[in-house]
């Protein structure tokens, strides 16, 4: 016992180290403050190329979502299917964005590039 | 310079982030964490054709469906010398890194000694000394003639 117990002390020494450097000066806590979304419609954007609209009701650490009146749409001009209530699955999301002030424009960038 | 470094320095600054799909997202970095996930904030996406774009007030990316960053070039001489002067830091306070990597050695020798079952006098104060913080270490050093299964094992390992 005693030797796994070092095997394992050791690289969780170094590990922890690190953590606390960064610790100590950025909050552990997610980048992203879901609080501000709740009741709020978001735009969520899934692996495989799924996406959805809807209004944030729950979340958690892990990404998962509580979403309602949530309406699937399709890049590829496909009309929309709504889904209603739906949790969300975190691993999958890969994008969240509120849809509020979000809109498709022209290309901003005709002059630089 | 080590990837997340950048990142980190980047904060604040406009990035152009592409995903696996090929979506391009040009946006001022918010925030990032070790797993490379993102907050992007002033974002114009454009899609992976190149044809269409969309403009987002703020939005928050999964580090893993990015491609890569691309990253304006003075803000790598920033991180540059922001690493320089945390490794003159890092030098001054010397315990903490100090520390970590001796405890990790000081295991290393307790396992070969266990192995020799020779010196227990050697094998005892190096891992006492460095194991300070953890404990598990002199549990392995200290009975070096009895541990001999133990240093079987902890030998392979390296």
């Amino acid at each position: 016992m005693s030797s796994r117990g070092g095997g394992r002390g050791a690289p969780r020494g170094r590990g922890g180290g690190q953590a606390n450097d960064r610790g100590e000066k950025k909050k552990r806590e997610s980048i992203l403050n879901l609080a501000q979304y709740v009741d709020k419609s978001i735009r969520v954007k899934f692996m495989g190329g799924r996406e959805v609209t809807g209004t944030l009701k729950g979340y958690d650490q892990l990404l998962n979502l509580v979403m309602d009146d949530v309406i699937e749409e399709f890049e590829n001009g496909m009309p929309t299917r709504s889904l209603g209530l739906v949790v969300l699955r975190g691993p999958n999301v890969v994008l969240i964005s509120p849809t509020d002030g979000s809109a498709e424009i022209a290309n901003p960038f005709t002059s630089e590039q | 310079m080590l990837p997340l470094s950048l990142l980190n320095a980047a904060q604040g600054k406009p990035m152009l982030v592409e995903l696996k799909n090929g979506v391009t997202f040009n946006g001022h970095l918010v925030d990032c964490d070790q797993f490379m996930n993102v907050t992007l904030r002033e974002v114009y996406q454009t899609s992976a054709d190149g044809e269409r774009f969309w403009k987002m007030p703020e939005m928050f990316i999964k580090g893993n469906i990015i491609k890569y960053f691309r990253i304006a070039d003075s803000i790598l001489d920033q991180a540059m010398a922001e690493q320089e002067k945390q490794r003159a830091a890092g030098r001054q306070r010397g315990g903490g890194r100090g520390g970590g990597r001796g405890g990790a050695r000081g295991g290393g020798e307790g396992g070969r000694g266990g192995g020799r079952g020779g010196p227990p006098g050697r094998g005892g104060p190096p891992m006492r000394g460095a194991a300070n913080g953890r404990g598990g270490g002199p549990g392995r050093g200290g009975p070096p003639g009895g541990g001999g299964g133990r240093g079987g094992r902890g030998a392979p390992r390296q």
